[in-house]
């Protein structure tokens, strides 16, 4: 029987609506989209012929082999013994079972990230933010997932010399013999600041006269110094920021120029004033704007209030016309059309807000760029003292680039070098410098990394690396504030830090290692530099250890005389269909390649275009069109006919709606280089602009032209990492950049499988991300002000129309007692999509702290993700606003734990029930695997172990289909990282999100403990204990995806501490909806709608804040 | 035609029935006393790598529980003592000191107890006696420091010289308790008191429930400390299993 399904009312004759879509596919009407909407598990449901097959014949192998066991002797018939086995000497302070926590810190180009790491009897389980540093701003996906890195199985283990195995022996002799006759070395170093590693670069140029020190990582560019000054950035403080005008400037995710909570505390429209979540009402006039110019969507684009869309060659010329109109000398450039009046517009409100806006540059754009913004900053008088933006001097200073690396290694100046960078420019530095010759010329080259990559099998040593988690540092954040990192476990495979490596050199090659009663050489720098800068008090060093960091900040400097002359970049032509513009944009999942083996990152679907497990290329729909591939790429439809597939291997399509995501292959040229890549479409890109993710592609064996060869005997990847995407760095060329022009698409090349999840586990229903904005906006023919938008949030879309629902299912026990009775606890959550950006922190938090396992490309594709909390993102246009140019508003939605749940109703055998907190508990051991529950659940939050993801390793090809035969993953050395406190789900399991209801249930046994407290000193019978006693404090306790969100756009708490808790504010505010309120389920998780804050003189200002403000 | 059956065949189709009803009931309820943890738990008493008993330790000499499992009033496990907590006693001249029984113990800690030599420390195995399967999160702070005692649990193991399963520990015995802790609900100082009796308890410390009469049975005495420490056992599915 089909689903009943509820029929949205028809727009009414005369009135356009709002439209909202996910994919193209939804977009068009595509009846794929309603297969995946109308059914829980589109492919998954059933067991495909082969997977049927398989698994009868295993049962029957196993079964027979298994009644033959049972006949040798009854061995099953006693539990086996098992053996508990103490430490022979407790180490201090662990107690079995306990976590621990320390504070260490992540080093990025872009600042460290203070961290607060969870361990379990010395073994690290997860990362996150460190509250008591004065910079924390949440995590990003990348730190979250930084802790599988530290059990990737192909981390580089061995010492390679000329790529083959060496001993350890054979190294510390290289060492020393390098260290006797190094002279002309060069180090190369990461973009990160350690004040160590400053100090000791110094002590190797002293020691060695020739030395000379550079700074390489591939999306690190150098334009901003060039104007700024030598190791100078800009830091914003957007807590003073009421104006900020970005120039493809992803400042809230990818390219962060300071702590972004600020930001989006400011979003808030000061109702978080007084450091009080949720205390006051949203009040437009203190909510800060965004304006964005950007080629392609970003994170940063979808929470912007106005977003300019522009070729990226063509955003210099914006640029220069806000300059012009700033009236900043030496600019002088007019658009023309509907670009002309938004230019001016937005000149305006930056000039009424001199002083108090900020104007952002891309990290990656060029330096005509960045002296323009500059400029304009310091026309605006926006830098300095106490205005939103400071320069400051950061330690990387008098390093050089990659440019004169190569100048140093052509000529000589430099013989042997040492790689430090955790970049890999063998394959990711631009194509014309020819780094693996270059690299040739050094006599002796070192190079120290977590992974055997193209580099280390080009240089003559390879040396392992220690994992940040693993190794003594120090490092700085955005705004100077001096980080330590102290290691969590011992090198798990022999890896030496950098530190001690550098220190190694400076002691003639003499290697300092760590063991279980000394530490290693790092350690004894490390120390060294916090006693210059704090002191030589032991419990000051005690104290920054446990707090990670000591109070300190970068030197400011004066914003330099910039006289912009941006002269020939102003006459790059409009990219047109034959010369396309090309972006080489990095990539959300593997950064600029080096978490390739990453499988969570890998696995979270791409921000923007839910893609997974690879990269391709995007160009928007109308480009689609004019190339004329449009209805390839719209209709992702199955074709009969694969001939001219050029991927000899690629997984063959079989029946379903996994495989129909199949992407058309295009050719790009550029200059004399090909690329053939799938590409995609993606809304609000600029036209006639191709993005290309990079960092992928580095090895794979099915034959595709894209990528490495993979050598089997020179692995550069591990399984997570091969066979994935395409190598788009050969395109690219150190004079271009990021950003290329010239380009030329070849079509019909064949087709290639990718998996998306944008249209996974979609949900009936309108209004399900519900936004209003600050400006009146029209409605049903009449004006709406921003007071009534707020007011009928709760009212919109599906609300609308339908009268209170009263629910089938009963709040009540067969004897009449309410099943929610707890009198302590009753946990809920909101969601403020005010603040949410979408970008996956939550989701990978979630993964990590849940022990979910990743399932792998062929499963994604068949929508068995496992992912509890799913990204959702969609895309809305108004009626008069602009499709090519939608509004872009991510969703996440887990289990939204509903008190009336439809899903425990039909499970047969109770495996899913409510507990007296208001939590909808998953009993994993009774679930059998009808999944009945799944198919009731209206929000589609409900996951189901199609195999043994976490036992069997659905990496390998048809692994999982293999049964008992296929290979294992038990015992490797990424389920060191899990939970102790969640179970592992097996085969044939239902799973779920359940508020972390492991955390919870310690915070209470914790609470529990009263009872003997109170007991001290009075006889335990005269003891009372009220429900206050054990009630845990208010908001003390967080969920994995509250704590690591940088935006703090979750707030979870216990309903019952009333408005004391931010949870409980934010649910009284007006913007607070739940999700398909209609069916009547009262879930507990309920969200805010989003606030865009146009600028009402701007020509789209009415269109902005009205994705869902029309929908019927 | 002649009668193909004879006729004392008529009562045949009856006595198989009610004999494969009988042995179908013998089965069943065989299967049911002797494969369930009751039989197959209760009792398990395995040899263990030194015979250390708990009987000499806690009656004898008077130890509290938590000499050895220290951590059980802060986390989730009732740790067995790490070997250096059995050395504060046992190490070099001290306390049975040349037993041979407790060269194990000497092994753990890198001594060879017979020539005094160091060598490779051998870490204890115990053998585990009572094991909650691994989708169980049984936390014994939350017990302990609540009034319930060790012993309702293992059971009399001051008197026990090697350690054995007193108790089921099925769920339906976990939620006999969860929903009737009066029945086990103890003073705190008395937790792990194993001699502790309810009523030389109460007549030493006469307690008067709230109409004022006197309190002399446990199910009084427990129904007293549930409603003053305010427990409330939970019964849902997340209070153990995640």
């Amino acid at each position: 029987m089909s689903k009943r399904v509820w029929n949205h009312p028809e727009v009414p004759a005369g009135e356009s609506a709002t439209q909202v879509w996910r994919s193209p596919g939804e977009l068009e009407g595509n009846p794929l989209f309603q297969d995946w909407l109308e059914r829980e598990f589109p492919e998954g449901g059933e067991l495909t012929k082969e997977e049927q097959e398989l698994s009868r014949r295993n049962f029957v192998k196993l079964m027979g082999a298994s009644s033959a066991l049972a006949g040798l002797g009854l061995a099953s018939c006693r539990r086996p013994e098992t053996y508990i086995v103490p430490y022979s000497n407790a180490p201090e302070w662990i107690i079995p079972g306990k976590a621990l926590f320390y504070a260490t810190a992540m080093p990025r180009p872009t600042g460290a990230v203070p961290l607060l790491v969870t361990s379990y009897e010395g073994r690290p389980t997860k990362v996150e933010p460190n509250t008591d540093h004065p910079e924390s701003s949440g995590t990003d996906a990348f730190t979250q997932a930084s802790i599988l890195n530290l059990y990737d199985p192909f981390r580089s283990k061995e010492v390679l010399r000329q790529g083959k195995k060496a001993t350890r022996a054979e190294l510390d002799a290289a060492l020393k013999d390098f260290s006797a006759q190094a002279g002309k070395v060069g180090f190369v170093f990461g973009e990160d600041d350690s004040p160590t590693r400053t100090r000791l670069i110094g002590e190797l140029k002293k020691k060695f006269p020739g030395a000379k020190a550079y700074r390489y990582e591939t999306l690190e560019s150098h334009a901003s110094e060039e104007v700024l000054g030598d190791g100078v950035k800009m830091v914003v403080d957007f807590a003073k920021a009421d104006r900020i005008l970005s120039f493809d400037c992803d400042f809230t995710s990818l390219d962060q120029v300071g702590p972004v909570k600020p930001f989006f505390d400011r979003r808030q429209g000061g109702s978080h004033d007084g450091g009080k979540l949720y205390g006051h009402d949203l009040d437009p006039k203190k909510m800060n704007r965004l304006y964005q110019v950007e080629a392609a969507y970003s994170l940063t684009g979808g929470v912007a209030d106005h977003r300019l869309r522009t070729a990226p060659s063509q955003i210099i010329k914006v640029a220069a016309a806000i300059a012009t109109a700033l009236e900043v000398s030496g600019a002088n450039t007019k658009l023309e059309g509907d670009d002309a009046k938004w230019v001016e517009e937005c000149a305006n409100d930056l000039k009424a807000h001199a002083g108090k806006s900020v104007i952002l540059a891309g990290n990656r754009h060029s330096k005509e760029l960045h002296e323009l913004v500059a400029a304009m900053n310091a026309k605006l008088g926006n830098v300095g003292g106490d205005k939103p933006a400071s320069l400051v001097q950061t330690g990387n200073k008098g390093l050089a680039g990659l440019t004169e690396l190569a100048a140093d290694l052509e000529s000589g100046a430099i013989e042997n070098l040492v790689l430090l960078t955790p970049s890999n420019p063998v394959y990711d530095a631009p194509a014309d410098f020819n780094f693996k010759e270059l690299l040739g010329k050094a006599k002796t080259s070192i190079h120290w990394g977590l992974r055997t990559d193209a580099t280390a099998y080009a240089a003559t040593w390879h040396v392992p690396a220690a994992h940040y988690l693993e190794s003594w540092g120090d490092a700085k954040t955005a705004k100077g504030t001096h980080a330590l990192l102290q290691p969590l476990i011992l090198p798990l495979y022999d890896g030496i830090g950098e530190l001690d490596l550098l220190s190694a050199f400076l002691n003639g090659g003499e290697l300092k290692l760590g063991d279980e009663q000394t530490p290693s050489a790092g350690y004894d720098e490390v120390r060294k530099t916090f006693e210059m800068a704090a002191g030589k008090d032991v419990s000051a060093w005690s104290k920054a250890l446990q707090f990670g960091f000591i109070e300190a900040s970068y030197p400011e400097v004066a914003l330099p005389q910039v006289a912009p002359k941006p002269g020939a970049s102003l006459e790059a032509p409009a990219p047109t269909k034959d010369s396309l513009d090309v972006i080489f944009a990095a990539d959300a999942s593997v950064w600029d390649g080096r978490y390739i083996d990453n499988s969570w990152l890998q696995e979270a679907p791409d921000p923007i275009s839910k893609l997974t497990w690879d990269n391709v290329a995007y160009i928007s729909p109308k480009t689609a069109d004019s190339l004329g591939i449009s209805k390839e790429l719209i209709e992702l439809e199955p074709i009969n006919n694969v001939a001219g597939i050029d991927v000899k291997n690629a997984p063959r399509p079989e029946i379903g709606e996994g495989e129909k995501a199949r992407a058309y292959m295009i050719d790009v040229t550029l200059g004399e280089k090909t690329l053939k890549i799938p590409v995609l479409v993606s809304f609000g890109l600029a036209e006639n602009t191709i993005v290309l993710p990079v960092g992928y592609g580095q090895a794979a064996d099915d034959g595709r032209s894209a990528a490495i060869k993979f050598d089997s005997s020179k692995p550069t990847v591990g399984f997570v990492g091969l066979n994935t995407g395409f190598n788009v760095y050969p395109l690219r060329t150190s004079d271009g950049s990021f950003v290329q022009g010239g380009a030329k698409v070849g079509t019909n090349t064949g087709r290639y499988n990718v998996s998306l999840t944008q249209e996974h586990h979609a949900m009936y229903g309108r209004a399900l991300a519900r936004e209003i904005s600050t400006a009146p906006v029209e409605s049903h023919g009449h004006e709406v002000p921003f007071k009534d938008q707020v007011k009928k949030v709760s009212k919109q879309g599906m609300d609308s129309h339908m009268p209170p629902n009263k629910s089938i299912y009963k709040p009540n026990d067969t004897e009449g007692k309410p099943l929610i009775s707890d009198d302590r606890h009753q946990w809920a959550m909101a969601i403020d999509l005010n603040t949410c950006m979408g970008c996956n922190a939550c989701l990978v938090a979630c993964q990590s702290e849940n022990n979910i396992p990743v399932v792998g490309k062929e499963q994604v594709a068949k929508g068995r993700e496992m992912h509890w909390i799913r990204m959702d993102r969609y895309y809305a246009a108004a009626p008069d606003g602009n499709e090519d140019n939608p509004e872009m508003i991510p969703q996440p939605v887990a289990c939204v734990q509903c008190e009336l749940a439809p899903c425990e109703t039909v499970c047969p055998v109770n495996a899913t029930v409510h507990n007296e907190e208001g939590l909808n508990v998953m009993a994993y051991n009774r679930c059998i695997g009808t999944r009945y529950c799944a198919n009731n659940c209206p929000y589609k939050a409900r996951r189901f172990n199609f195999f043994d993801y976490n036992k069997r390793n659905p990496l390998v090809e048809k692994n999982l289909y293999k049964g008992p035969w296929g290979e294992k993953q038990v015992g490797d050395s990424r389920h060191l990282q899990r939970n102790p406190n969640v179970s592992v789900r097996m085969r044939g399991v239902m799973e779920k999100c359940t508020y972390c209801v492991q955390r919870l249930e310690n915070a209470k046994i914790k609470k529990k403990q009263i009872t003997r407290k109170k007991s001290l000193g009075m006889a335990s019978t005269e003891v009372k204990v009220s429900a206050e006693d054990l009630r845990i404090k208010v908001d003390s306790v967080k969920t994995a995806c509250q704590d690591a969100c940088p935006a703090g756009a979750i707030t979870f708490g216990n309903k019952l501490d009333g408005n004391k808790s931010a949870m409980v504010r934010a649910k009284e505010s007006a913007r607070n909806y739940d999700l398909l309120n209609y069916i009547g389920t009262l879930p507990r998780t309920s969200y805010l709608a989003r606030v865009k804050n146009p600028n009402p003189t701007m020509p789209d200002a009415k269109s902005v804040g009205r994705a869902t403000i029309n929908i019927h | 035609m002649a009668n193909f059956f004879p006729r004392w065949s008529n009562f045949t189709p009856l006595k198989l029935a009610i004999c494969l009803g009988a042995i179908g009931f013998g089965v069943t309820f065989v299967f049911a006393v002797y494969s369930g943890p009751q039989s197959q738990r209760v009792g398990y008493q395995p040899t263990q790598p030194i015979p250390y008993s708990h009987e000499i330790h806690v009656n004898q000499l008077g130890m509290d529980c938590r000499y050895c499992h220290s951590f059980v009033e802060h986390g989730s496990q009732a740790n067995v003592p790490s070997a250096n907590v059995c050395w504060n006693c046992h190490g070099p001249n001290k306390v049975q000191s040349d037993n041979p029984k407790l060269s194990p113990l000497y092994a753990a800690m890198g001594i060879d107890q017979a020539t005094g030599a160091e060598m490779t420390p051998v870490p204890l195995e115990w053998v585990r006696v009572h094991k909650a399967p691994d989708y169980v999160y049984f936390n014994h702070s939350a017990h302990v420091n609540r009034g319930v005692s060790c012993q309702s649990c293992h059971g009399d193991v001051n008197n026990m010289k090697v350690v054995h399963h007193e108790e089921s520990l099925t769920m339906g015995w976990c939620l006999d308790c969860h929903r009737n802790p009066e029945e086990h609900l103890r003073p705190i100082e008395e937790v792990t008191n194993l001699d502790y009796d309810v009523e030389e308890y109460l007549k030493a410390n006469p307690i008067k429930d709230a109409e004022g009469n006197a309190i002399e049975t446990q199910t009084e005495f427990g129904a007293f400390l549930k409603a003053h420490w305010n427990v409330k056992p939970k019964e849902s599915c997340a209070t153990c299993h995640r």
